[in-house]
């Protein structure tokens, strides 16, 4: 019982769908008929009012000059005649009624001539209360008759009267049946255009169904579960699309957060636990010398610690794209050169060989303490990871739109793995020392300015990072 | 001199206020912004030092008040917050200088003495500086030590005269790239080192007293003797 309630309430939605398209349908046929049976009644009216007006003329004409003796024989003979006019009707149909037809004429003076399926004071209460005007065909209801009449009437020139009503029961007949199979069909049409509108609802509500089914799935049990997509190309389908690359996103999410975690336990557990232990060695030993050294050490790893987070800090902000920007104009070559002075002795305690090509007067709008860092990272990374005695070569151009750095090397390259995910946060060789975030950074700080920066190996060995920046001016050569 | 330290962080507050009182100066604490003003708005104090997450108030605010109500005392902002922005509006409601945690003891002591000059009356520029028998030309950039003329380059000379200007202080590595290179970063190399070295090699070259001294973990002194 709850179970069958649950699924009503959930497919309310389809419910509603086919309920209204089944209701608008209907409404839609139901007038379709209306506008059908309004003309073909009028239809009808038409030709019978046309007739009617044609046959009281003539009676008028014929009453009007027969001698009032046989006269009477002569109009009931007429009347006979119009009764037995068939509008077409199945002669095989059982209980089909002949059409009705009424006659008066009255002068004054003399009685009456009254031929009709009835007694003729109702339809003479009738004709009164309807007020005809001469030679207009009007409908009139006659008590004891169920259908209306249509009746008209002629003055003679001696003041009598002459009526002739009309009542035409085949048509109305008509007009009945093809009501009553209207309904039916109709109803039939109805009720199968809400089988197949209600199950199409379900049928794609179904689909969304899944949908929410597998989504909520997803966030309880594992994120690798995927919702799906169809063949179509329809709503339903793009909303499994997006649905399923928000899951990519936030897969992608949690595994760089499980790598950060993973990392971070890493990078900050082990300097600690290092940092502690040898504290706590030095504290056991009573040698001063010692003490000293261990306190140096400390500091030298509390500081690196120190600025692992703060890059990691730089890096969630750039991620957030909250990195605040304080962009000036920055003459890449000065700054450049500002740098290799400072990088270049520890380069030449390693015996690098440097070699710089710098184009002048190239500007870019940037935030000159980050690229400070950047720079650094680059240059402090080939420190690190080159080994002796390589060399090294830095070149700067400037574009129409985008300056060029690349820093070159003959050392050994990346590795293939590394390679690919190098701009990785925590990602490092593996024989680096360093916490993983250098190029991490490079790449966010690059892209915050709206540059890119890519990384690739030479032909036989070295690798080239290659930095591009919008570019603000370059003087011309 | 005399100092007031407001933070909360009481094991901050104690090691500031044992490196202040080693470094000779006279250190009041606070741990709260409240207590802090009323020992701030007493005008005893040369510099103040104020951190900017205290548990009462903001320390900006605290900032902003003192400067209302008169305070002239040079201020320096310790925080952990690091963006620029904060430096900014720390600088914008009447700090001085501003200092993000974690920070070398070395570099606020620099800071410090920094302030205090500032707000003290201008001294007569030397165009000499002089460090025991090492004798600096500021005007012709010719560095002697003893008789010796030593022959440095550009970077050299200045690198040298931010030890002369700091002799007998500690200088960090982040301190010597800001003040002779103008960069603001950490190294992750030993960039700076290998300059120190090449000087050293220059200044201290067969002499009996080496004067550029390594402080290990904290940074770099040249001594006065």
């Amino acid at each position: 019982m709850s179970l069958k309630l649950r699924d009503a309430l959930r497919s309310t939605a389809a419910w509603r769908i086919s309920l209204w398209t089944t209701f608008a349908f209907a409404a839609g046929t139901a007038i379709a008929f209306v506008i059908m049976y309004v003309l073909v009644a009028h239809d009808i009216q038409q030709r019978t009012d046309a007739w009617l007006s044609g046959e009281a003329e003539v009676l008028a004409d014929v009453a009007a000059n027969t001698p009032r003796d046989s006269l009477y024989d002569r109009l009931v003979e007429e009347v006979a005649e119009l009764a037995s006019r068939e509008v077409p009707t199945d002669p095989g149909e059982k209980g089909a009624r002949k059409n009705t037809v009424f006659f008066l004429d009255a002068r004054p003076g003399q009685a009456p001539i009254w031929v009709g399926p009835g007694p003729m004071d109702s339809f003479v209460a009738a004709i009164r209360d309807a007020n005809l005007v001469p030679g207009v065909p009007q409908t009139i209801h006659v008590k004891g008759w169920p259908e209306p009449f249509r009746a008209v009437f002629h003055v003679n020139e001696s003041g009598g009267k002459l009526f002739l009503g009309f009542s035409d029961l085949a048509a109305t007949d008509m007009m009945h049946r093809l009501t009553v199979r209207f309904l039916v069909i109709g109803a039939g049409i109805v009720l199968l255009g809400f089988i197949i509108s209600s199950a199409g609802a379900f049928r794609t509500l179904q689909r969304v169904e899944r949908i929410a089914e597998t989504v909520s799935q997803i966030g309880s049990e594992d994120l690798t579960r995927r919702v799906p997509e169809g063949s179509r190309n329809d709503e339903i389908s793009r909303l499994s699309r997006t649905f399923n690359n928000m899951l990519d996103r936030i897969q992608a999410s949690v595994r760089e957060l499980h790598v950060l975690t993973d990392s971070v336990a890493h990078d900050l557990k082990s300097p600690v636990t290092a940092i502690r232990g040898s504290l706590e060695v030095a504290l056991s030993e009573a040698n001063e010398s010692t003490w000293r050294d261990t306190v140096a050490d400390a500091i030298e790893k509390l500081d690196r610690l120190s600025q692992t987070l703060n890059t990691a800090l730089d890096l969630a902000e750039a991620d957030a794209g909250a990195l605040q920007l304080h962009r000036q104009p920055v003459d890449l070559g000065n700054l450049l050169r500002q740098l290799v002075d400072l990088y270049e002795p520890a380069m030449g305690e390693r015996n690098h060989e440097l070699a710089c090509h710098f184009q002048e007067g190239v500007i870019v709008d940037a935030d000159l303490s980050l690229l400070h860092r950047v720079l650094a990272n680059l240059l402090d990374n080939e420190i690190a990871h080159l080994p002796p005695s390589r060399s090294i070569v830095i070149t700067l151009r400037g574009g129409e739109s985008q300056a060029e750095l690349t820093v070159e090397d003959d050392g050994p390259g990346f590795t293939p793995e590394l390679k690919d995910k190098a701009f990785e946060r925590f990602v490092k060789g593996e024989q680096s020392t360093g916490h993983g975030l250098g190029l991490a950074f490079v790449h966010a700080v690059v892209r915050a300015h709206g540059g890119s920066v890519t990384i690739k190996n030479r032909p036989v060995s070295g690798a080239i990072i290659t930095l591009q920046l919008p570019v603000m001016s370059v003087a011309i050569a | 001199m005399r100092l007031l330290v407001v933070e909360d962080d009481l094991e901050i507050q104690d090691f500031l206020r044992r490196g202040l009182t080693e470094a000779g100066y006279e250190v009041d604490a606070a741990a709260d912004a409240a207590s802090g003003e009323n020992l701030a708005l007493e005008g005893i104090h040369d510099a103040l030092i104020i951190d900017l997450g205290l548990p009462d108030r903001d320390g900006l605010e605290l900032i902003a008040r003192c400067r209302a109500q008169g305070s002239q005392a040079p201020v320096l902002i310790l925080s952990a917050r690091r963006s620029v922005d904060e430096r900014v509006r720390g600088l914008e409601q009447g700090g001085d200088d501003y200092l993000t945690k974690p920070f070398a003891l070395a570099e606020l002591l620099a800071r410090l003495r920094n302030l205090l000059r500032r707000s003290s009356p201008a001294q007569q520029e030397s165009a000499r500086l002089r460090v025991a028998d090492l004798e600096l030309d500021l005007v012709r950039r010719e560095a002697h030590r003893g008789k010796r003329e030593l022959q440095l380059t550009s970077q050299e000379f200045a690198l040298l005269e931010y030890l002369c200007r700091n002799a007998g202080r500690v200088v960090t590595r982040t301190m010597i790239l800001d003040h002779v290179w103008r960069m603001r970063f950490d190294p992750a190399t030993n960039v700076v080192d290998v300059h120190i070295y090449r000087l050293r090699s220059k200044v201290d070259h067969e002499a009996k007293q080496p004067l550029i001294q390594t402080i290990r973990g904290v940074g770099y002194v040249l001594k006065t003797s």
